[in-house]
């Protein structure tokens, strides 16, 4: 490699993220069109989907399911209440469309019966997904009355194609108030949950109930 | 409740709640997925089987994860391992494209993005597992040098080096991009 295809110890610098003083301006639109070009591909990288979940978790809890076949049936059979409602929502600088909290399929687990917890003397949680489309935004995490309303209790992750993003959260049975926050300042109900109760400050907090065989109400 | 550590899910799934290990393949699976793919060449259907491979094993041996506040660097190593080992078994029976010298690096010519994709991806094939592993890490991923430094249990110095190196070996095969 001729010395002039490498790149200069400031530009290296530069590309490290370091503040640079006195980078030639050569080095420098080729250090930015580098890491212009990185970027791009970056970014079309497609990543695996939640069929990896899928086929893990059937993988390490077939057992599980087999064992109980026909509460699984029957329990899928029985009409249960989910309520979920699609709803767009259109903000001034953002737009966000909140598929609400789901119960996930868990082989050997989305049949309602209680986790391990019952064995151990920690109480049983089921696992609610939460969704929340919101493609302008640079980070959601997910506030409630389960983590102390904490901001920072529960990152959701994007979907960089289709602007959704998402989180499993282990819920124990009961009702539970929550909130969506968008980049870390613009705290936001659930546009498609069952219910909104007043937070007594004068705004209105989601409420998802957790039955023991999966959400009641969302 | 809420988003529990990843110490806290390993003690309760040990303890017999095995379905919460789907927090942490959800947890994982999107945050070294990117990184699974560009280690792959870019086949997102090699990462997926490489991470489902990489989560079963994970789980497998779950209990040897001695130190569960390092769990992501402990899973981290079975990630990275489970893709060097598909890269070795697709090496057996594929020829990688391989990135010819661009006959007049001066007519520079636009590529199309599934062009540079490409040229990357072959860029990246010609790097040492080393030295493609932290490049990877630090420019698809965009961890800081501690971050990979804490995952790979690597100075910091020796990572600079792989990248700063990495970078000099791509921008040679990738001549000619726009």
């Amino acid at each position: 490699m001729t010395d002039e295809k490498r790149f200069s110890p400031e530009a290296q610098r530069y590309l490290d993220g370091e503040t640079v003083n006195g980078l030639d301006q050569s080095e420098l639109a080729a250090a930015d069109l580098f890491g212009q070009v990185i970027q791009e591909y970056a970014a079309s990288l497609r990543t695996p989907g939640a069929e990896v979940d899928r086929a893990v978790m059937d993988a390490i809890v077939p057992r599980a399911r087999s064992h109980r076949p026909a509460s699984l049936w029957r329990w899928l059979v029985q009409p249960h209440l989910f309520t979920v409602r699609p709803a767009l929502v259109a903000a001034a600088a953002i737009t966000l469309v909140a598929i609400g909290a789901l119960t996930i399929d868990i082989p050997g687990f989305t049949d309602g019966e209680q986790a391990a917890g019952t064995t151990t003397g920690q109480p049983a949680t089921i696992l609610v997904r939460f969704e929340l489309r919101a493609p302008d935004a640079n980070e959601v995490t997910l506030a409630g009355s389960f983590n102390d309303w904490s901001p920072q209790g529960v990152q959701l992750v994007k979907n960089a194609a289709s602007g959704l993003w998402t989180a499993t959260v282990p819920l124990t049975p009961g009702e539970h108030q929550y909130l969506f926050v968008i980049d870390g300042s613009q705290w936001i109900p659930d546009p498609s949950a069952h219910a909104q109760v007043d937070d007594g400050f004068g705004q209105a907090n989601s409420v998802i109930v957790v039955g023991p065989r999966g959400v009641v109400r969302s | 409740m809420g988003s529990q550590s990843d110490a806290v899910l390993v003690r309760r799934i040990l303890d017999g709640q095995v379905e919460l290990f789907q927090v942490l393949v959800e947890r994982y699976r999107t945050e070294f997925g990117r990184y699974a793919t560009a280690m792959l060449g870019g086949d997102v259907d090699d990462a997926a089987d490489a991470l489902q491979e990489a989560f079963i094993r994970a789980y497998r041996s779950l209990a040897s994860c001695r130190d569960q506040e390092r769990f992501k660097a402990w899973l981290f190593r079975i990630v990275s391992n489970q893709c060097h080992n598909t890269r070795r078994a697709r090496r057996s029976h594929v020829s990688l494209d391989r990135i010819e010298e661009p006959e007049d690096s001066a007519a520079a010519r636009r590529m199309d993005d599934a062009e540079i994709g490409q040229t990357i991806e072959a860029a990246l094939n010609e790097l040492t597992g080393e030295q493609r592993e932290a490049f990877v890490l630090k420019h698809v991923e965009g961890y800081s040098y501690a971050e990979i430094a804490s995952l790979l249990d690597v100075g910091e110095d020796a990572l600079k080096m792989r990248v700063h190196r990495a970078r000099d070996e791509l921008r040679h095969k990738s001549e000619g991009l726009r």
